[in-house]
């Protein structure tokens, strides 16, 4: 392809200010001495001002309203989500930790009164039973504590 | 590249940064779809599910980076993601419909120019942006973010997802085609 034609392929990117500044400068230098190059330029100069000049259509401002209502709505669900689930690890973390910690006090306190009783019933099932216990109130404590947010929150202002 | 404060406050979950956002974009946003889908019930349902998409996707958003471009792109996936669902053909074919439409602003009259000036002027819009509504989408799409967003070749190769060699051989073949449709829709006129 000669330099004529590579520059030629140049001309509407030239027109539409999407050259590199070496591209440019080529096709800058290439017009000067080319009349046709210089006028295919000047043909396409109208198209790239006339596109730059189309009216914008805008959005209605009801359209914006309700754009900006959902999205809010949206934002403020994920927030809520987040903490939803912020309260749920913390609980979950706090009945696991109050779970481990009272491990040894059952052991203690099943000792002392497990010598009146038979001693692997003692360890096994007051333990077990205190398990469940603590898992069970922990998970109704983080159940109790969502649905009050949630109806707090659903109400209407 | 500067980070944008607004963003950060939307990361967050700030609501007045939303508000903020939508101001400065809306326009430009709207138009873009519009110029995709071309049909306005169309570009306004995919100016919402846009917009909620961003409130969605905004935290994994890398706040140093171009936020034009992955709002454009937001968008982009949307409105190929309908044109597919709704009519496979329009991402290549024409439609017949013209999407052109004046705003309040357009009707202003300017006192440099004369009343002729205006219509001449009107005239060669209707016809340009009717030859361009006649264009392929990826080639109005193109144009769109050139000459109406203003958008840098390596910013259109991001949001369309290309390389920013195939993006500028798009904006040269778009423009192309754009004046070969021109000259036929208005021979002797003054495109030639």
């Amino acid at each position: 392809m000669s330099e004529h034609d590579k520059i030629r392929e140049l001309l509407a990117l030239a027109a539409a200010d999407a050259l590199t500044s070496a591209e440019e400068k080529q096709v800058a230098e290439h017009v000067r001495s080319c009349v046709s190059c210089s006028n295919e330029l000047e043909a396409w100069r109208p198209i790239a001002t006339e596109l730059r000049r189309l009216p914008t259509p805008q959005p209605s401002s009801w359209l914006v309203q309700a754009t900006l209502a959902r999205a809010e709505a949206k934002l403020t669900e994920q927030a809520e989500h987040d903490w939803n689930r912020r309260v749920m690890i913390v609980v979950v973390t706090f009945a696991w930790l109050l779970t481990i910690a009272s491990w040894p006090v059952f052991h203690v306190v099943s000792g002392r009164f497990g010598r009146l009783l038979e001693p692997q019933f003692s360890h096994t099932w007051i333990s077990f039973a205190a398990f469940t216990a603590l898992g069970w109130l922990a998970g109704g404590v983080a159940a109790v504590m969502l649905a009050i947010r949630q109806r707090g929150e659903r109400r209407p202002a | 590249m500067a980070v944008d404060a607004d963003v950060v406050r939307l990361r967050r979950g700030d609501l007045n940064a939303l508000s903020e956002l939508m101001t400065r974009y809306q326009n430009r946003l709207y138009r873009y779809l519009l110029r995709i889908v071309r049909q306005p019930a169309e570009a306004e349902d995919l100016f919402q599910q846009t917009w909620l998409r961003v409130v969605e996707k905004i935290r994994s958003f890398d706040a140093s980076r171009n936020f034009d471009a992955w709002l454009f792109t937001l968008a982009r996936n949307l409105a190929i993601d309908h044109l597919r669902r709704i009519r496979p053909q329009s991402l290549d074919e024409p439609l017949a419909n013209s999407w052109h439409s004046e705003t309040a602003a357009d009707r202003i009259p300017c006192n440099d120019h004369t009343p002729l000036d205006h219509a001449l002027a009107a005239e060669r819009r209707t016809e340009i942006s009717e030859a361009m509504a006649g264009l392929p989408m990826m080639y109005r799409e193109v144009l769109t973010l050139r000459f109406e967003d203003e958008m840098k070749i390596e910013e259109i190769a991001q949001v369309t997802a290309v390389p920013v060699s195939t993006a500028k051989s798009r904006l040269r073949r778009s423009l192309e085609q754009l004046r070969y449709a021109l000259e036929a829709r208005y021979p002797g006129g003054t495109w030639q």
